[in-house]
């Protein structure tokens, strides 16, 4: 250990203090702040201008986080591991034309568009889990790397159909989008918020689950408690590579869009780690949860809706975004942060 | 650690020396090895990219932006840090100066000014890092989307453009004999560099401080200060290359430096700097900026799109780091040696432990 005293406070896995009362402790929480500065946010744009409480302008700010959703969750499978992926954007745009083009041009069912999105994430995962795991390189670098190779790749694939941008998807894609399942709440939402619900069950009572945090913990000693650090990184960016594509087929039914730069034109990759972030996960690994990850989607569409509502110019987005990543981080610092260099070995070099 | 430590510092000193070890001059052979292939291999097989010397010259002021950004990026990445505001500060200072320009100052001036305005924002950006004592790639990632907005919105609407002639010849299009300005700047910005990161107590400073954080502080190093200097210096050559860009397209855009972040990512990396610091040489950087180049530029002469070069760019990184890693891995005694530094960062208990 470093010989400089340890003087941050312990913190659980959920990041709230050891020591607090229970009931402070549960308010703590990152998910139940974020639920109340959502609530907080709404209630004051709602007194601002009372159009934003309606049904529609609500489920309008769920649907359109729902994407960004599905992939902060995958986002967060790997920043619990204490890497990153930074090839989600391309991932996503990559199955959105995928499937798309097999839509408009093909008329492929919507059912096994869905299949079809599941394998283009997959695949690609598995290409990112491959160098990852298998030759060693750092995850930054791996998924740099493959963020071009995948960027070019969507590029390819959409001038090898006719015309080179998807914009006819079939009605049973539309209305797939656009559906609500109850009272305004779109079908998107719902499965968000199932895949949400599983993969949280999966992190906390699975074998695999908890491997992803002890890796991101500690590598070393994950490795030698008997975990198969190489084999759970692989599967964790291969289940990256699979919510990615699954959130480019809710792009595309929720858009009816997509080009070649689906994606990579709207900085989803780090929308989708500062959505993590903004939840509670840390880049260090070992740290955070889902539900805060898909809440903190949630609170970047509403926050962002919000501005618009204020009568704030649509070219400060992007400053907003930066604003509530910023809050995040000094609060992670008073939560007990991170405090040397901006990226940690993984564990690729030591398994 | 607490028995070791004496010992491992004089390891580290032995070894680091402020120049890289005999493994990274290898690497930066190597590069050049693959500079020369590329350029002979594209000269043979594509019409119209070999046009003469000096017309290989003028390919480089397609790239020469990127490898600023990526000096500047290697300052914060020997120090174990990273900047992905680079490319926004790029694009501010592009607008920055045209708008000043456009207010009635004087070109240099405006650019001195716009230069000035991106060192101090690499200075908030290292501020916030080491006063919160906080992640860099998250500050920097919230960072470059407020520099975004506020470039957005001192220019997005009507890029300014007509800049006067002398800052054209001399930082964009402008030539001396065969030789771009740009190449001349470049070539002496990279001097600079080295001088600094090799022959500097704040280059080595830097580079212990990637290596090992702790043993940096032993050593009476202010950490702290070092990664704000990291950042200071980032952003001022982002500050030159966002002038670079402007005075080539001869326009000031808010968009046009964020596309130019992950290259000079890549460039930094591909020249064998350890993304996780502390290692690498800055000639390594400077080869790798003409490697990617004239790779991009070979294919887009060739007929080929943008994104097909960015995917050949991406498996190049891909090939060339996997390549490295193997190397790295079986010469000497390095493979050991290797596992045990990259295990005594992330756990030094345990080494302590193998130690005694």
């Amino acid at each position: 250990m470093p010989l400089v005293p340890v003087t941050e406070p312990r913190v659980r896995l959920d990041g709230a203090p050891l020591r607090a009362a229970p009931l402070r402790r549960f308010l703590l929480r990152r998910e139940i702040l974020l639920v109340l500065a959502m609530v907080a946010v709404a209630l004051a744009s709602g007194l601002h201008e009372s159009a934003f409480l309606t049904r529609s302008n609500l489920s309008f700010v769920a649907a359109d986080a729902a994407a960004t959703a599905v992939l902060a969750v995958g986002q967060t499978i790997v920043l619990l591991t204490r890497g990153i992926d930074l090839s989600v954007a391309p991932i996503l745009g990559l199955s959105a034309v995928v499937v798309g083009f097999l839509g408009q041009n093909h008329n492929l069912p919507l059912g096994i568009g869905v299949v079809v999105s599941l394998a283009v994430g997959l695949g690609l995962g598995v290409g990112n889990g491959f160098l990852i795991a298998v030759t060693g390189l750092p995850p930054i670098i791996s998924t740099l790397g493959t963020l071009s190779v995948y960027g070019g790749l969507q590029f390819v694939v959409c001038n090898a159909w006719s015309p080179h941008t998807v914009v006819n998807i079939p009605n049973s894609y539309v209305n797939f989008g656009n559906d609500n399942a109850f009272n305004g709440l779109a079908w998107l939402v719902v499965i968000a918020a199932a895949i949400t619900a599983v993969v949280a069950v999966v992190l906390r009572h699975t074998r695999f689950g908890r491997s992803l945090y002890a890796i991101g913990d500690d590598a070393e000693a994950a490795y030698r408690a008997g975990i198969r650090v190489r084999l759970v990184l692989f599967c964790a960016y291969a289940a990256c590579g699979l919510l990615a594509g699954f959130a480019g087929l809710i792009y595309l039914v929720h858009t009816g869009s997509a080009d070649s730069t689906t994606g990579t034109d709207t900085s989803v990759n780090l929308i989708s780690i500062a959505a993590a972030l903004i939840g509670g996960t840390t880049l260090t690994g070992g740290k955070g949860g889902v539900v805060g990850s898909a809440l903190g989607a949630v609170f970047l569409s509403l926050a962002l809706t919000a501005m618009v509502f204020a009568g704030i110019d649509p070219i400060w987005e992007p400053a907003g975004v930066g604003a509530l990543i910023l809050l995040a981080v000094v609060s992670d610092r008073r939560r007990g942060g991170t405090g040397s260099g901006a990226l940690t070995r993984s564990a690729g070099g030591a398994a | 650690m607490t028995l070791g430590s004496s010992h491992r510092l004089a390891a580290i000193f032995r070894s680091r020396g402020g120049r890289g070890s005999s493994l990274d001059r290898g690497w930066v052979l190597a590069l050049a090895a693959i500079l020369v292939a590329e350029i002979l291999y594209f000269s043979l097989t594509v019409q119209g990219f070999f046009a003469g010397g000096s017309g290989l010259l003028s390919l480089t002021e397609q790239f020469l932006d990127i490898g600023t950004l990526a000096l500047g990026l290697s300052f914060v990445i020997f120090a174990g840090e990273i900047d992905l505001s680079v490319g926004a500060i790029a694009s501010l200072t592009g607008i920055v100066m045209a708008e000043l320009w456009k207010a009635g100052l004087e070109i240099w001036l405006a650019v001195a000014a716009a230069i000035a305005i991106s060192a101090l924002i690499g200075a908030v950006n290292g501020l916030i890092i080491a006063l919160f004592r906080t992640n860099s790639l998250l500050v920097t990632l919230a960072t470059q989307f407020i520099i975004t907005s506020t470039a957005t919105a001192l220019g997005g609407g009507s890029p300014p453009f007509g800049f006067p002639q002398s800052l054209l010849s001399y930082a964009g299009t402008g030539t001396l004999g065969p030789v771009p300005a740009q190449l001349i700047v470049f070539a002496v910005l990279a001097v600079v560099v080295v001088v600094i990161v090799d022959r500097s107590r704040f280059g080595r400073a830097l580079v212990l401080a990637g290596y090992n954080r702790d043993a940096a502080r032993y050593t009476g190093i202010d950490v702290s200060r070092t990664v704000v200097g990291a950042f200071v210096l980032s952003g001022f050559f982002a500050g030159i290359a966002g002038i670079m860009i402007s005075a080539f397209y001869n326009a000031a855009r808010d968009d046009i430096g964020l596309s130019l972040l992950l290259p000079a990512v890549t460039v930094v990396v591909l020249g064998g700097v350890d993304i996780f610091g502390g290692r690498g040489r800055v000639a390594g950087v400077v080869v790798a900026t003409f490697v990617l180049g004239f790779v991009t530029e070979g294919l887009l002469v060739g007929g080929h799109g943008s994104l097909t070069a960015t995917m050949v760019t991406g498996i190049v990184l891909l090939l060339c780091l996997v390549l490295k890693l193997q190397i790295d891995r079986h010469e000497g005694v390095s493979l050991g040696a290797e596992l045990r530094r990259r295990l005594g960062d992330l756990f030094p208990s345990s080494v302590a432990r193998s130690e005694r």
